[in-house]
């Protein structure tokens, strides 16, 4: 499906139009409305599995996975909570933008979930562009959205079109209030030059890191750990920026982190893979799989198993993976160390999953740190954020709302 | 005699053997191969950290050409040292040579089966510069060694880091106007700037006349897809399209593989075009997660085995996409930081940055 400028300029007017009428329901209503569309959603996806995996190349079980855990994230409660923390947090009061663009990308699908419902909780209509290798889920979301309620399932709607086609772009962003671009750089910095910074809301490229403090390397916690850590690894084949690249764990010889990594490989990766299985490896990611197994072998240790790779080097030789299940564990002596290496990643550090005993002193070190802007979570849950948690350093709802009268300066708040 | 020198006699007498019209026999390679691949692991610690692959030697990564030196000889017994072009220290390989003697018979053997079959010498233009202008690329070094074995006169039409147009101009106008065949040798990319620099000038080259062109882009021209600048050079210059081959090497190996339609133009029968790989040789796709032959023309990552590579390593792994066609290979292109890496591009700027 690719769409040319008239009709997406069709679409911008009649998502921009049903705006009224989403932002005359109450908060409450649209909640619910939401709500009931993901239930709905979550049922239909587990019939679609075959043709959502064939779309995203992710293997049955993780597409159903995938569905599963993000869906569930989107109830009444939480979506009420979300949008009174919206409110409270946006001094002076504000008003729903007129209309919002989002451009998805095509690495996580699920990612479409929150990138399309928060502005609708909102009262925002939504015209998006899909990722052409990804249209399946986006579709069924829109239907979902529409069975659910008439005027919700108005306020959206989707379009496709080529990257780099300035007339579509151009049609993709005029009536929008803002545009929410998930994607590269390069296509963050495309969409910029056709709206202006002001109106951009970039969720551009990004890594996420995992740290294990040495309590959870051991005795009773190890095993929650490994599966934990597995989990993050292989959630979405790693594929997007909040899976783990990098692993450090609070090691005080090689050999520790060696048998730790090894346990991971064994206790964890392996039969995730029976579990969650890889999804077919594309051949360019496969020619870029062998040369950094290649390298993490000369230049320090490889565990190579049935579809993973778990190389062990010091923070000072960190090469970046193709992702795919290709991991690096680093071992450091203290908390002090992994931050010292993450620190120059800046603002293209997303998150950093971490164990339950370390989780606030990495909060902490998170908060204090200049560069930074990424958030902590539980380890397992890196690939499943809550509908609130921050995006990319901003609260999930920046740029939704504006000043209703005065104070038109005022933004919304890191963090 | 030590190891090396059996080696090397060993490799010698193949590559002259095929040179004088002899037949190679593929076990007989395969055991040079693992040989080497012995000597090398033994020699050279960051290669023997591999763990076998299957029942065959590890292949090293190119990668890892970037980030350490791989040689058996220590780094004062170095007579030349080739480098791939690139714009940071990291981004290029680096392949020390202690003796070039296997590098120019392997060179001078594949050349004259598959780019000069009918020819002992002939007119040479080069679009890339001489030797003397870039020391560090075995391209160059190569294209200087053929303008002396197969060169009746050779023209440098890339002088100074640019094309010399009005060089290549008359050159080629006056072979037109002598009819007499003429090689054009150079970089894609080169060609690409003579498509963009000569304009309307077309010449009719005599018959005989042929096309090399080798290398990728990696942002020194616009890019052209390789059906259509094929196409091109051959209405520019005016030669058939078998006589217009592609050069398969790489800063990593000492062996090159061309595409076959010039020699089977020549010789026939014709087949698809696909490179050809010397017997000397072992090049085969492999699957990237068990690094084991793919089966029939899969599409796999290349494993060039090049029994040339005395002193480095033998057995490489390339980031190049290809398949078998017939007898030959096709390369598909090179994996270049795709979509899931390109999330972590600027990360690794960032860490590069350190």
């Amino acid at each position: 499906m690719t769409d040319d400028a008239r009709t997406i300029r069709g679409r911008a007017t009649a998502v921009l139009n049903a705006g009224q009428a989403l932002r005359a329901a109450s908060t409450t209503e649209r909640a619910v409305w939401l709500a009931d569309a993901a239930a709905a959603l979550n049922r239909h996806a587990g019939q679609a599995g075959p043709t959502l995996s064939e779309a995203t190349g992710l293997s049955a079980p993780m597409v159903d996975w995938a569905s599963r855990t993000t869906l569930d994230t989107i109830r009444e409660d939480t979506l009420l909570a979300l949008a009174r923390t919206a409110s409270r947090e946006s001094e002076p009061p504000s008003a729903p933008i007129a209309m919002m663009a989002v451009v998805l990308a095509g690495n996580v699908f699920t990612a479409s979930v929150r990138g399309i419902l928060v502005p609708l909780l909102l009262g925002v209509p939504v015209l998006v562009k899909a990722s052409s290798k990804e249209l399946a889920f986006p579709a069924m979301l829109k239907d979902a959205l529409r069975r659910s309620n008439a005027n919700l399932g108005a306020s959206v709607d989707i379009v496709a079109f080529p990257g780099g086609d300035v007339e579509c772009e151009t049609a993709l962003v005029e009536r929008a209030a803002a545009v929410s671009v998930y994607g590269s750089d390069e296509t963050v910095a495309a969409m910029a030059s056709r709206v202006g910074h002001g109106s951009i809301i970039p969720h551009g490229h990004g890594v996420s890191v995992a740290y294990c403090g040495a309590e959870a390397l051991g005795g009773k916690q190890r095993s929650d750990t490994i599966a934990n850590l597995a989990l993050d690894i292989c959630a979405y084949d790693q594929r997007g920026c909040l899976s783990p690249q990098l692993v450090f764990i609070e090691a005080a010889t090689e050999r520790s982190a060696r048998d730790f990594a090894a346990g991971l490989a064994e206790e964890g990766l392996e039969p995730m893979n029976r579990t969650l299985p890889r999804g077919p490896l594309p051949a360019s990611i496969g020619a870029e799989q062998a040369q950094w197994r290649g390298v993490a072998e000369v230049e320090g240790t490889l565990i190579r198993g049935t579809s993973y790779g778990l190389a062990i080097r010091s923070a000072q030789a960190i090469r970046w993976s193709p992702g795919y299940r290709n991991v690096t564990i680093v071992p450091v002596r203290t908390i002090d160390g992994a931050f010292d290496a993450i620190e120059p990643i800046g603002a293209s550090l997303k998150c950093v999953g971490t164990d339950p005993a370390s989780i606030s002193n990495v909060s902490a070190r998170l908060a204090e740190s200049r560069p930074l802007q990424a958030y902590a979570c539980a380890l397992g849950s890196m690939q499943t954020p809550a509908v609130d948690a921050p995006a990319d350093g901003f609260p999930i709802w920046h740029g939704l709302l504006r000043p209703s009268k005065t104070a038109r300066g005022v933004t919304a708040k890191r963090r | 005699m030590s190891r090396r020198s059996d080696l090397k006699g060993r490799i010698e007498s193949m590559i002259a053997h095929f040179d004088g019209g002899g037949e190679v026999d593929p076990a007989l390679r395969d055991r040079l191969i693992e040989d080497l691949a012995t000597w090398q692991a033994s020699r050279i610690p960051e290669y023997g950290r591999l763990q076998l692959q299957g029942d065959w030697p590890a292949a090293l990564p190119t990668d890892v050409f970037r980030f350490r030196r791989i040689a058996a000889h220590a780094k004062e017994d170095d007579v030349r040292v080739f480098s791939s072009s690139g714009t940071t220290s990291s981004d290029r390989s680096v392949h020390a040579y202690g003796d070039l003697s296997l590098y120019d018979l392997a060179a001078r053997a594949a050349a004259s089966r598959m780019l000069f079959p009918d020819v002992a010498q002939i007119r040479l233009v080069m679009l890339a510069p001489h030797e003397k202008e870039a020391l560090d690329s075995s391209l160059e070094y190569m294209l200087t060694r053929f303008g002396e074995w197969f060169g009746s006169e050779c023209t440098w039409a890339w002088r100074h880091a640019k094309l010399d147009l009005d060089r290549l101009t008359a050159v080629l106008s006056r072979a037109e106007v002598a009819g007499e065949p003429i090689a054009l040798l150079g970089t894609s990319f080169a060609f690409v700037h003579a498509e963009d620099g000569l304009g309307q000038r077309r010449f009719g080259l005599a018959p005989g006349s042929r096309v090399m062109q080798t290398g990728g882009y990696k942002g020194r021209s616009r890019e052209v897809d390789s059906d259509l600048l094929l196409e091109a050079i051959s209405d520019r210059y005016g030669i058939a399209t078998p006589f217009i081959i592609n050069e398969f090497g790489a800063t990593e190996l000492s062996s090159q593989l061309y595409e076959t339609t010039l020699r089977e133009a020549i010789h026939p029968p014709v087949g698809p075009r696909r490179l050809w790989v010397p017997p000397w040789v072992r090049a085969t796709p492999v699957d990237p997660d068990t690094l084991r032959p793919v089966e029939g023309d899969k599409v796999g990552i290349l494993r060039i085995d090049d029994t040339a590579n005395l002193d480095s390593v033998c057995c490489i792994q390339t980031a190049d996409l290809a398949k078998r066609v017939e007898d030959g290979i096709v390369v598909l292109g090179r994996a270049a930081g795709a979509t899931p890496r390109g999330c972590s591009l600027a990360a690794d700027q960032a860490l590069g940055a350190r």
